[in-house]
């Protein structure tokens, strides 16, 4: 009785087959032709506060540092909470070694993620995408040989996927309306924002605004026309939960990729906002120039998405 | 019979150790020598490192026909290939054992002839001396300075079709359904595929998927080269190779010999063995040529009395007669010699274009061709996919040679990895700080399209990616008068520093115009003196 049931559906299927196999295609059709596009909303815009804390630090020993500039802001706790998948956003764009000053110091980034780990991430992510070979930057700046050394399988420093590029509305936009962001990074509990401070020809500076252009697809130098606007827009899209400037050594001119150690200037000094107006503001003046010299801070200021004045940042020496 | 009467020998190689058939030491060592090359050619890719450990340029400097080649054409000892000697001295002991026993080729062929049926009619044994023709002709045509060698030789045929076709297709192949499962299915898949693709990615896939021009052709003539087993086994091996044909030749004087030389009557008799070698390496008498054995051992297997043995004793019998005629090693010299003479006459007719450049460190043109055994092993290794065969723009003897181009990838400040693989030195290995200021070829700028100049737009994009320290690209401000809104703007416009650029070519890779990039890479003899300077913004020449 069974095994007649079972033939007879066994019939049916393969007598369908053809049409089976036209509604795995449709299917797959549909599938394909509707890509994804996502839609982000800033969680909150609680870093556009009237009165942003800026904590700055100086110091040699780089660990300490980063921990000594956490403390104005109430410590790692209130941005990273337990469980947290975090990603860390360094400068790893260039071929260049530490001391050139073309990326972010691989001890910082190794320093930041293990206070984040110590606050309970459950993940950090560490990546960046180069303009330059992936395998030779990394090699290179130095972070994935300082995040192996922690030997902790939590963290990882890997390179960028091209596959994980999703499309995305920016509702905000002015000057453009969507473009491919990485996947991990919109998608991470807490975001931090660790560029270093260098020479721009075209922006002038390239600080913690612009570090947004290492996680997002698509030509990017097609940006560069009208890169001030372009740049904010994106910024409305991600909204870091902290920026840490890296100034411990600054890159004064040649940049942004630099090459020269007579173009550097040691520093020794890190701050931190959850306010990338504030510290890109702060960032500024490291060089001579004054806030609102710099168009970026400006179009960034003007959106609402910071402070630009430093007169109404409040800031912590440490 | 008494075999060891038969056989007085001081030493008889055995493979006959415990029950494993002979063969099997053959095919282990195909296998490991075949994995050996895979391995190779997967690790022929940047690690970040800088420098390449090992390389499949291992397997052209074992050939002993790209050396004979590129040293007759170079007029050069080169010191790099001296694994060839080492192949030529076992050949002297052992016979042919590299085609049966090393060549990743010829396992290639043996495992695909598994699958491929074979003609009924088997071909002209006199097709076994066009080897010996078409290594006269690549020798011949290499003293003059032709060098054909990259068309014909196993590996340049094998590392090239793999390098341009099989590797980057692959990937893709393999890259996609991940890629659809992972954009397109809820993370309960994704999570199960994507450690799949990870593993595959570590071991198995390329770092990043590549693309090649006329990739297509490289596959083919390697495709070729296999459909020949439809005619037989090893067409390609015993017919054809011009490196087997020379290994050949060494194996005539080799001390290891199959006892007995002759098949003997039985075998010819009842079912005919001889006609199952695999490279039809007895003649019309029966009698073993030695340049055609490879010691595969499937005769040690297969005949029924247990008497074939290989033996460094002197033998008894005379080899079979060297095959190739006088008349035939006259004729493929003097088409050797000849080629030249057409390649040249279509040199004195061929303009280069303006835009072809060649990779860095690459010797003058002449010497380059010379040298070059288009094993695209530089290609494969270019982190950037900068690097890409041409077909005919280098004249008809320069096909598959590679040639740079700027708008695909560009060349790493602090890379030397092309020259690190390449087996002859066509490309010349230079120290680090040297090839930094090797000028490859000088960035000019194209007014028509670049958009500070057409369209009053700063970009200057090239200048934030120019890798000098003392950047070589810089700007002027300049008030211009905007063409839609007819304003009075303030636009940076960028110019070359003609003293510093070294045509590393990041520039034409990162312009953001659509199509071709504004900026272009031009052979530095190409460019019109008159604007060779420091300040001036350079224009494009015309293309010759």
């Amino acid at each position: 009785m069974k095994t007649t049931h079972v033939s007879a559906v066994a019939q049916t299927v393969t007598s369908n087959r053809r049409q089976f196999l036209s509604q795995v295609a449709a299917w797959s059709a549909g599938l394909l032709a509707a890509p994804p596009i996502f839609q982000v909303f800033p969680q909150s815009l609680n870093a556009a506060t009237a009165e942003p804390l800026l904590s700055v630090g100086k110091g040699t020993d780089y660990e300490a540092l980063l921990v000594k500039v956490f403390e104005p802001l109430g410590g790692i706790a209130p941005f990273v909470k337990k469980g947290a998948r975090v990603v860390i956003k360094p400068n790893m764009s260039w071929d260049r070694k530490p001391e050139q000053a073309a990326n972010t110091h691989p001890l910082l980034v190794k320093a930041m993620a293990k206070l984040c780990l110590s606050a309970g991430a459950s993940k950090v992510m560490i990546f960046d995408r180069t303009c330059q070979d992936m395998r030779l930057c990394y090699a290179s700046c130095g972070t994935p040989a300082a995040i192996e050394s922690l030997n902790d399988p939590r963290v990882t420093c890997s390179f960028v996927d091209d596959r994980k590029f999703v499309p995305v509305k920016i509702q905000k936009g002015r000057s453009i309306t969507e473009w491919e962001f990485y996947k991990d990074a919109i998608s991470a509990d807490c975001y931090i924002n660790m560029p270093i401070a260098k020479d721009h020809k075209l922006a002038r500076l390239t600080l913690g605004l612009k570090n947004v252009m290492g996680v997002i697809g698509g030509k990017r130098g097609q940006l560069h026309q009208g890169l001030t606007q372009k740049v904010v827009d994106l910024n409305t899209v991600l909204r870091p939960t902290l920026t840490i400037v890296d100034a411990t050594r600054i890159l004064l001119r040649n940049g942004p990729s630099g090459g020269k150690l007579d173009d550097v200037k040691e520093l020794h000094t890190l701050f931190a906002s959850a306010d990338t107006v504030a510290a890109d503001a702060y960032a500024t003046t490291l060089f001579g120039m004054k806030p609102d010299e710099l168009e970026t801070t400006k179009a960034a200021f003007a959106m609402g998405l910071g402070q630009m004045d430093l007169n109404k940042v409040k800031i912590v020496k440490v | 019979m008494d075999r060891q009467d038969a056989c007085p020998t001081f030493f008889i190689v055995n493979f006959r150790l415990s029950h494993i058939p002979s063969k099997w030491w053959r095919r282990a060592a195909q296998l490991l020598c075949l994995f050996i090359f895979l391995w190779l050619f997967r690790k022929t890719e940047s690690d970040g490192s800088g420098s390449i450990a090992y390389g499949a340029n291992i397997f052209f400097r074992l050939d002993p026909l790209v050396a004979a080649s590129a040293v007759l054409a170079g007029v050069k000892f080169i010191a790099a290939l001296w694994p060839a000697l080492v192949t030529v001295a076992l050949t002297l002991v052992l016979g042919r054992f590299f085609c049966g026993w090393v060549c990743p080729l010829g396992t290639l062929l043996d495992i695909a002839s598994h699958a491929i049926p074979k003609s009924t009619t088997p071909p002209n044994p006199r097709w076994r001396v066009v080897k010996y023709f078409l290594l006269g002709v690549v020798l011949a045509s290499a003293v003059l300075s032709c060098q054909i060698v990259g068309y014909l030789d196993p590996f340049s045929i094998l590392v090239r079709g793999m390098a341009v076709a099989v590797d980057p297709w692959m990937n893709r192949a393999v890259t996609a359904p991940f890629t659809l499962l992972y954009q397109q299915t809820p993370e309960s898949v994704s999570n199960f595929t994507e450690p799949i693709y990870a593993f595959l990615k570590a071991y198995l896939l390329p770092f990043q998927q590549n693309s090649f021009a006329f990739s297509i052709v490289s596959f083919v003539i390697l495709v070729g080269v296999f459909a020949l087993e439809f005619a037989e086994r090893r067409f390609w091996c015993r017919n054809l190779c011009p490196a087997g044909a020379l290994i050949g030749i060494f194996a005539r004087f080799s001390l290891l010999r199959r006892f007995p030389a002759r098949a003997c009557g039985r075998c010819k008799a009842e079912t005919d063995y001889t006609a199952r070698c695999r490279m039809g390496a007895f003649n019309d008498r029966g009698l073993l040529q030695p340049e055609s054995c490879n010691l595969c051992l499937d005769c040690l297997d297969d005949c029924p009395m247990d008497l074939p043995k290989f033996t460094f004793d002197k033998p008894k019998t005379a080899p079979a007669p060297f095959e190739p005629s006088r008349r035939l090693f006259l004729g493929s010299v003097v088409t050797g010699m000849a080629l030249p003479l057409v390649s040249g006459a279509v040199h004195a007719a061929r303009c280069l274009t303006a835009d072809l450049v060649r990779p860095p460190g690459a010797l003058p043109e002449e010497k380059f061709l010379d040298l070059c055994v288009r094993c695209a092993e530089c290609m494969k290794v270019c982190t950037t996919n900068a690097l890409q065969p041409v077909l005919f723009e280098a004249g008809l003897d320069g096909a598959f040679s590679p040639r740079f181009m700027g708008r695909i990838g560009y060349c790493e400040y602090n890379c030397t990895l092309c020259a690190q693989v390449c087996p002859t030195g066509a490309i010349a290995l230079l120290p680090l700080p040297e090839k930094q200021k090797f000028i490859m070829a000088k960035a000019v700028f194209d007014k028509e399209l670049c958009l500070p100049f057409k369209k009053a737009e700063s970009c200057i994009t090239c200048e934030e990616h120019c890798p000098l320290p003392e950047k070589a690209i810089l700007f002027k401000d300049v008030e211009v008068t905007h063409p839609v809104t007819k304003q009075r703007v303030l636009v940076k416009q960028p110019y070359i520093v003609w003293s510093l650029c070294i045509g590393c070519g990041i520039c034409e890779t990162k312009c953001p115009i659509e199509g071709k990039s504004a900026v272009r890479m031009i052979r530095e003899e190409a460019v019109p003196p008159a604007v060779r300077n420091d300040r001036e913004i350079m224009e494009m020449p015309s293309q010759r």
